[in-house]
C-alpha cells in the first residue's frame, strides 16, 4: 500500500451537505490528522490535460467525503482510474445523527459543523494513520 | 411577468489553494447575497460527473465561470462537457502572491476584499447578460 493519502471532499456548492464536506476535510486535514492527508482538486481530476491530478488518485490511498448519494467524487475518482478506499456520505452520517441538520451552505451553523465531525470521525474509523 | 432564463454560476471550488475557495466564496456571494433572483448554481463537481440537467443548462443558457488558478478547470469542464461559458473569470487576475494563500482554502480570511471585488464584477456581467436575455425572450 502506498503512504501516499489523498483526500476529496465533493464540494458541492447546490446543497448545505456540500459544505460540510469541505468542514469535515478543513478537520481531518488542520486538527484531527495534520500532514497526512493531500487534497487534490476535484475538477483538476476530470479536466486536467497532462492527467496528473489523476495519477495522484490512481496511485494513492484515496479517502473521499461524498455530500449526497449522487456521490459526484466517487464518480470522478472512478472515471480517472482511480479507487476509493474509504469513503463517507454526508446524508448517511446525518441520517443517524437527525440532531445535527445543518443551516443553509453560506452558514452551516453550530449543528452543521458538529456533523462535519461526526462525518470525519465516520471517515477514520476503523483507518490507522 | 415574462420568462428571462437565469445565468449559471459555475466556481472551480479547488481545494488545493486559497484560491479555489475564493472561486468557491464569491460564487455564492452572487448567488446568495447578490443577484440570488438572476442566477442559479452549477455544481462543477455533479457537471462533471455527467449530470444531465447542469450539462444542459449550460448548453442553452450563459454561464460565468469563476476559476482560482491558470488551468482554468471550470472554464475548461465547462467548454468540455458542455460549451463555452459567457464570462470566464480567473482569481489569479486579482490576486498580487498568486496562489499563495494556502492558509485559506477552507476559510477566507485576508481576501475578503477580493471576494467581495470578485463578486461585484460578475454580478454586473450577470445584469449585462440577462438584459442580452431580455431582449432575446420578451
Amino acid at each position: 500500500m502506498t503512504d501516499q493519502r489523498v483526500l476529496i471532499p465533493c464540494s458541492g456548492i447546490g446543497k448545505a451537505v456540500g459544505e460540510v464536506t469541505r468542514e469535515a476535510a478543513r478537520l481531518l486535514t488542520e486538527e484531527l490528522r495534520p500532514g497526512v492527508f493531500e487534497t487534490v482538486c476535484l475538477a483538476r481530476i476530470m479536466t486536467e490535460d497532462s492527467g496528473a491530478a489523476a495519477e495522484r488518485v490512481r496511485t494513492a490511498e484515496v479517502f473521499v467525503i461524498d455530500g449526497c448519494p449522487k456521490k459526484c467524487a466517487s464518480v470522478s475518482v472512478e472515471h480517472a482510474g482511480g479507487r476509493v478506499d474509504h469513503h463517507v456520505m454526508v446524508v448517511r452520517v446525518l441520517s443517524k445523527n437527525r440532531s445535527m441538520r445543518p443551516g443553509p451552505i453560506v452558514d452551516i451553523g453550530d449543528a452543521g459543523k458538529q456533523l462535519a465531525r461526526a462525518v470525519a470521525e465516520e471517515l477514520l474509523r476503523g483507518v490507522v494513520l | 411577468m415574462p420568462f428571462i432564463p437565469k445565468v449559471g454560476i459555475i466556481a472551480c471550488n479547488g481545494e488545493e489553494c486559497g484560491c479555489g475557495n475564493i472561486s468557491r466564496q464569491a460564487a455564492l456571494k452572487v448567488l446568495h447575497e447578490l443577484r440570488p433572483h438572476d442566477t442559479v448554481t452549477i455544481c462543477l463537481p455533479l457537471f462533471l460527473a455527467g449530470d444531465s440537467g447542469e450539462r444542459g443548462f449550460a448548453e442553452v443558457f450563459p454561464t460565468v465561470t469563476i476559476d482560482g488558478c491558470n488551468k482554468l478547470c471550470a472554464t475548461r469542464g465547462t467548454a468540455m462537457y458542455s460549451s463555452e461559458p459567457a464570462v470566464s473569470i480567473n482569481v489569479q487576475e486579482y490576486v498580487s502572491d498568486g496562489c499563495a494563500a494556502e492558509d485559506e482554502r477552507w476559510v477566507v480570511t485576508e481576501s475578503r476584499a477580493v471576494v467581495d471585488r470578485i463578486a461585484e464584477e460578475v454580478a454586473a456581467h450577470v445584469d449585462r447578460l440577462r438584459a442580452r436575455l431580455a431582449e432575446e425572450w420578451t
